[in-house]
């Protein structure tokens, strides 16, 4: 998975490609972790994600309770295989997705 | 010229016993020397060093039938490596001696109620018993049970190996005697082709199947259309180079039951190559040898053609981990290919064209031969079953496996998107807590049946008992800040395929998912 980030002042743009799994997952984590300090507003873009699993799904977890407390977290370009897995586990309710 | 040395030698009779030999030995033409020492006890240094000095004088000396006792001396001052020794075998008879299994090399008499003897039919066998017992231990190193001989016997004027086999009976009596056995034999069967087969053997150790069956498709130009030949060898020529281990013979007198344990024996025709060379063998042994005259069969493993052929049909199918007859008779199809090459070849250099008898086995077997070259690409085939390390860093190696098999089966993306997500989550959920904090190994199987198409995956594990599906859904309604985080994993494989159902049989966990197409 390529993870690439764009910072502009407090929001955060970070872009996904290829398979956000359990080998993945762990990645999309410690970016997070090293990057999510200060920000205030933060967007994935999912475009050219092809996969998610349980695994990717607990890392957004995290990242949306964490933004709770500092501002707010989006989802953007969501595909469809994706948008069904969101849809299953009801995480279409918990994340904000554009 | 030959010496008899008999009783004692040493100090006391040494130079008398010299003197002796040199009488004998003058006038004599001839130079080379044998010793006889099948009536000597005892040697000491001073007999030693008459020996020594007669090597001088006659480089080519040997010396032959040394007792165990002499045998040791010989060996502890080196002797054994400065000339010819050879030990005296110990005398076996096999009269009334029960035949419990037969293979390419030889016969096996059961001696007593812990022995067995191996006969070798070449008379001057004893570079294939060295053969042999370095391949079974070979076998045995790498983690196929087996047996090894323990001691080199005469029997008449043949060799043969002993064997500790205690109370075995050969997988050809069991069927013979309890043919409602043969569902257990066919699992048995195949755990152990399936152990063999996942066995790596280190380069350079074993010959290679392929490079032998090259060898039988040039052979074969001669007597097959030139178009046919061709495409025979081009086949054998593609099947790609396997270092796994290949048993070369394996048919049910070849499988021992002692006790609760199974063991393989006639090692001499271990290989390494792909596994069609095995079947193409175990083709013949079923089917092809006796495809003509039934009886041949019978005579031979002491049950029926239709047994055999039933049996076969069976361990094909879970060997292949499938139910699909188009599979299985495809991969028969490829097994035919091997072993009527095999077969013809072997007629022909035993007993050559002309011999009515077998003109009318090999006109059959080249028949069904050509047929199958019109119509075979090749000979590769995939198993639908993968054993690996049940640790996250195998996922890869597993999605890939399974992406494999679907889009083989003409998978659409939305399925296969679907069924790679599934078994991620079962894979990672037995990686995490099957066997913690140890490690231990899963088995995942693919099968694709028809009518409607249904992809089914099994998971099997030997992992402490747990039911996944217990579990209750998470809790969906909750917002972010209550939702746990654990359990969404086999929520989804739930949602996502049409049925998913667990099991604890024969000390396994086994997790059964089923998708359909369509």
């Amino acid at each position: 998975m390529q993870i690439t980030k764009k910072q502009n002042a407090s929001s955060l743009v970070i872009g996904l490609e290829g398979r956000l799994d359990t080998t993945t997952a762990p990645e999309l984590e410690q970016a997070l972790k090293e990057s999510l300090d200060g920000v205030s507003e933060l967007t994935l873009d999912f475009e050219n994600l092809e996969y998610i699993s349980s695994a990717g799904l607990r890392v957004l977890l995290s990242a949306r309770k964490q933004m709770n407390r500092q501002g707010s977290m989006k989802l953007v370009h969501v595909g469809e295989m994706i948008r069904e897995v969101f849809e299953v586990t009801g995480f279409v309710d918990i994340l904000t997705i554009e | 010229m030959t010496i008899e040395l008999k009783g004692r030698i040493d100090s006391n009779n040494a130079a008398r016993v010299e003197a002796e030999i040199l009488q004998k030995l003058a006038g004599a033409e001839d130079q080379a020397l044998t010793l006889d020492a099948a009536g000597l006890e005892y040697i000491s240094s001073a007999g030693l060093r008459v020996i020594l000095r007669l090597k001088k004088s006659h480089p080519e000396l040997r010396i032959l039938n040394v007792s165990s006792e002499v045998y040791e001396i010989l060996d502890m001052t080196g002797f054994t490596e400065m000339m010819t020794v050879e030990k005296a075998y110990r005398v076996i008879s096999i009269e009334g001696c029960e035949e419990i299994g037969r293979g390419a090399n030889g016969k096996l008499y059961r001696i007593d109620q812990d022995n067995v003897v191996k006969v070798y039919k070449n008379a001057d066998a004893l570079e294939d018993i060295r053969h042999e017992r370095e391949m079974a231990k070979m076998a045995l190193i790498l983690g196929i049970p087996t047996a090894i001989s323990y001691d080199v016997v005469k029997v008449g004027e043949s060799y043969g190996s002993v064997f500790e086999l205690l109370n075995a009976r050969s997988f050809a009596k069991i069927l013979a005697r309890e043919p409602e056995k043969l569902d257990w034999c066919v699992q048995e069967f195949v755990n152990m082709l399936k152990k063999i087969h996942g066995t790596r053997v280190p380069a350079g150790k074993l010959p290679d199947m392929r490079e032998t069956a090259i060898g039988w498709a040039r052979f074969m130009q001669d007597y097959l259309p030139e178009e046919a030949g061709k495409k025979l060898l081009s086949l054998m020529e593609a099947v790609p180079h396997d270092d796994h281990m290949i048993h070369g013979d394996y048919h049910t007198k070849n499988l021992e039951l002692q006790n609760d344990e199974v063991l393989l024996i006639d090692m001499d025709t271990l290989a390494v190559g792909h596994p069609i060379f095995e079947l193409g063998s175990m083709y013949n042994s079923f089917k092809g040898f006796s495809e003509l005259h039934h009886e041949v069969f019978e005579k031979f493993q002491g049950y029926s053609f239709e047994i055999g052929a039933a049996f076969w049909h069976k361990a094909l199918a879970a060997y292949l981990g499938t139910n699909c007859e188009a599979k299985i008779r495809e991969v028969e199809d490829k097994a035919r290919v091997v072993g009527y090459t095999r077969l013809i070849r072997r007629s022909i250099r035993r007993y050559g064209l002309d011999d009515p008898g077998c003109r009318a086995e090999i006109e059959l077997w080249k028949k069904e031969l050509l047929e199958l070259l019109a119509r075979t690409d090749t000979l590769l085939f995939s198993l639908n079953e993968l054993e690996l390390e049940a640790v996250t860093e195998n996922l890869p190696e597993l999605q890939a496996f399974v992406e494999e098999r679907l889009e083989a089966a003409d998978c659409p993306m939305k399925a296969r998107m679907q069924i790679s997500l599934a078994v991620e989550e079962i894979f990672v959920n037995i990686a995490h807590y099957a066997y913690a904090p140890e490690k231990g190994m899963a088995t995942v199987r693919v099968e694709i049946s028809e009518d409607p198409v249904t992809v089914t995956i099994t998971f099997l594990d030997h992992g402490v008992p747990f039911d996944p599906l217990a579990k209750a859904d998470p809790d969906l309604s909750l917002d972010a800040e209550e939702r746990k985080i654990g359990g969404l994993g086999i929520f989804l494989t739930r949602q996502i395929m049409d049925d998913v159902a667990y099991a604890y049989k024969n000390g396994q966990n086994i997790l059964t998912l089923k998708k359909k197409l369509g």
